[in-house]
């Protein structure tokens, strides 16, 4: 009977959204397969996340609170998740494929001895554990298999849906012991990028700009789109080369792979490291004023036409209905 | 000071991949292969170090079959790594990332190296854990994901991107760091740097020259599939622009529901 557990990832106390999917996840092999289903929350303050959790379906929450928790350590938090698996036991630790999670999962893994598989999008639970992942940027997928009786998976943000499903979600402290461990590195400072956007791998939507929009002042007019939307703004290499904007906008094989609800691709001509980074999207739409672009053999809607007549035009529309 | 950038040699980011359904393997043999992107800012980083001054050498270090030598040779050696040593052992073939970062371990214990470099993740396995299990193997400091770098005396500090902003990030030498773009530039060759490179120190290894043994993989390749086919592209046909925006927008509300 296999226990999942699900790593409740916040940063300065706000939570990410793909702890929930993973949940929801979780919930439906468990349900299939028998075994429980547990949040760990690392932080100081476990209250909302406890709440949210029962919501989608843990049976437990373990939270480790404290001062060690107050901002990310790699070092320190990776051996109190390794310390939490070793105690507890769980098959399989979930950790969302973020920042901080591509950090950590491997590090924890190491720690146990255990395998770890990034990027995941799909998990089957039978007998052994099988997991699907993208290579190549998804020009191609592999199912693998883990040996082992443990094993850490990191999970892409919204390759799961959401489910809500109460649980009991008792709360239960536990405490890793972390006196007399070196930290390692230490963070001096955090600096936020302007902006305040959703970022890339979390977006349901994403506009993308590409050498079609002529230059840096024009990306403004894929901003726009973006904010009505709710969106995060993407690029081609192209434009971030020209320095246009900065890479951690870069979508591609070079860049972030995502696969949002929502692909907007304005002016961008397909190249094969750019489909790599996005052609699991849900739903592409192409606005390109050349029919022939390669844009449009991945896209779901095309439109042949200039991006500076079509986006602006498109930002009004969606304002209409959204409100 | 010692730096070692550990590389990789990946097929060509132009590289397609045309399967017509699953399979238990993916030939490989065709693909034109090339030094894995990411690596060339740990290469530039290295040599950028080197060029600012004192006692610095560079030791390119890759597990590969015997093709890696041309791109050692014109992507490390030629752009001022100073040695390379090439892991080529048939036992590595099908090695997890966990058998790899083993492997990369016990060729970096026979050293003394200061600074540890590679890419943030391997445009063919996308896997991005081979940093961080040197790292753990090794017992030192991992930063990952950097986008600036400034060595102290013993220590460095680091920027890396995280989502919405970047982190600053303080830690003693030895470390080992993954790299990506913004880091740096990386320059290209030139003709007589390859032609000279040929003369640079090259040593092939076995992994039992190294004396370590392949762990039992941790993780195995079950299947390759290509990804699901996507459906026609329907054109939006209007007047005007206006108009074509206009019934866009009400096919991803009404439609797609995606809005
Ligand atoms: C190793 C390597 C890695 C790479 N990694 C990446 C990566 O991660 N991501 C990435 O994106 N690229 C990557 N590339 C680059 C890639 O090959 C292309 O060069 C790049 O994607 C092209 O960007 P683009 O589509 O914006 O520009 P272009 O190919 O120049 O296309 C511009 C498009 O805009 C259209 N257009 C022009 N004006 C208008 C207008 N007014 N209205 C509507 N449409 C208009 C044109 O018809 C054209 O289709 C990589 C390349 C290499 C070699
Ligand atoms: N076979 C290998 N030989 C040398 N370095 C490697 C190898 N595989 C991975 N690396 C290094 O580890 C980084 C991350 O790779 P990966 O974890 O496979 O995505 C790469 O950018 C390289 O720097």
């Amino acid at each position: 009977m296999p226990n999942i557990a699900v790593f409740i990832e916040q940063r300065d106390g706000a939570l990410k959204k793909v702890a929930w999917q993973m949940m929801s996840e979780a919930r439906r092999l468990v349900d299939a397969a028998g075994g429980e289903v547990w949040g760990v929350f690392l932080g100081t303050d476990a209250g909302e996340a406890s709440g949210l959790a029962a919501r989608y379906g843990a049976d437990k929450v373990f939270t480790l609170t404290g001062d060690a928790f107050a901002t990310y350590n790699s070092e320190l938090w990776g051996t109190a998740l390794a310390k939490f698996c070793k105690a507890q036991a769980p098959q399989l630790l979930l950790v969302g494929s973020t920042a901080m999670g591509k950090d950590l999962g491997p590090k924890v893994s190491a720690k146990l001895g255990c395998a770890c598989v990034s990027d995941a999008v799909g998990l089957k639970l039978d007998g052994g554990l099988e997991v699907r992942r993208p290579v190549f940027a998804g020009k191609c997928f592999t199912d693998v298999t883990v040996n082992g009786d443990q094993a850490v998976v990191g999970i892409r943000p919204n390759a799961f849906v959401l489910e809500e499903k109460a649980a009991a979600g008792a709360v239960e402290a536990f405490d890793p012991g972390l006196d007399g461990v070196d930290a390692k590195a230490v963070v001096k400072s955090v600096e936020a990028s302007a902006g305040g956007r959703v970022e890339l791998t979390e977006a349901e939507i994403i506009v993308s700009g590409g050498r079609g929009i002529k230059g840096p002042e024009n990306y403004v007019l894929i901003e726009k789109l973006a904010d009505a939307l709710g969106a995060a703004a993407g690029a081609s290499r192209a434009v971030v080369d020209a320095g246009w904007v900065d890479y951690s906008h870069q979508v591609g094989q070079t860049g972030k792979t995502v696969g949002p609800n929502l692909y907007i691709a304005a002016g961008i001509s397909g190249a094969i490291q750019h489909l790599a980074g996005m052609s699991s999207s849900k739903c592409i739409v192409a606005i390109n004023k050349d029919a022939n672009a390669p844009i449009f053999k991945v896209a779901d809607y095309g439109v042949v036409a200039d991006l500076f007549d079509v986006v602006p035009a498109l930002t009004d529309e969606v304002g209409k209905i959204r409100g | 000071m010692k730096i070692a950038v550990v590389v990789k040699q990946v097929p060509d980011s132009e590289t397609r991949i045309n399967l017509a359904g699953p399979a238990p393997e993916l030939d490989q043999s065709g693909f034109t292969r090339i030094l894995n992107p990411y690596d060339a800012y740990a290469v530039e980083e290295a040599v950028k170090i080197k060029e600012a001054g004192g006692e610095v050498e560079v030791t390119a270090i890759t597990i590969g079959p015997d093709t890696v030598k041309e791109t050692i040779k014109k992507d490390c050696l030629a752009v001022g790594c100073d040695k390379a040593v090439i892991i080529t052992d048939p036992a590595l073939d099908k090695a997890d990332d966990n058998a790899q970062a083993t492997v990369l371990a016990a060729a970096l214990q026979r050293d003394q190296f200061d600074l540890i470099l590679l890419g943030i993740k391997a445009i063919d396995d996308d896997s991005g854990q081979v940093g961080i299990l040197l790292a753990e193997k090794l017992g030192l400091p991992h930063v990952g994901f950097i986008t600036k770098l400034d060595l102290g005396e013993g220590n460095l500090t680091a920027e890396r991107e995280i989502e919405g902003g970047k982190e600053v990030v303080e830690t003693s030498l030895p470390a080992v760091l993954t790299c990506q773009k913004g880091l740096n530039e990386p320059r290209l060759p030139s003709l007589p740097n390859i032609m000279k490179a040929g003369m640079k120190p090259q040593e092939t290894l076995t992994c039992a020259d190294l004396g370590v043994e392949v762990p039992a993989n941790l993780v195995d390749i079950k299947m390759y599939s290509p990804p699901p086919a996507r459906g026609e592209c329907k054109l939006v046909e209007a007047d005007d622009p206006a108009a074509a925006a206009r019934e866009l927008a009400r096919l991803l509300n009404e439609e797609a529901k995606v809005i």
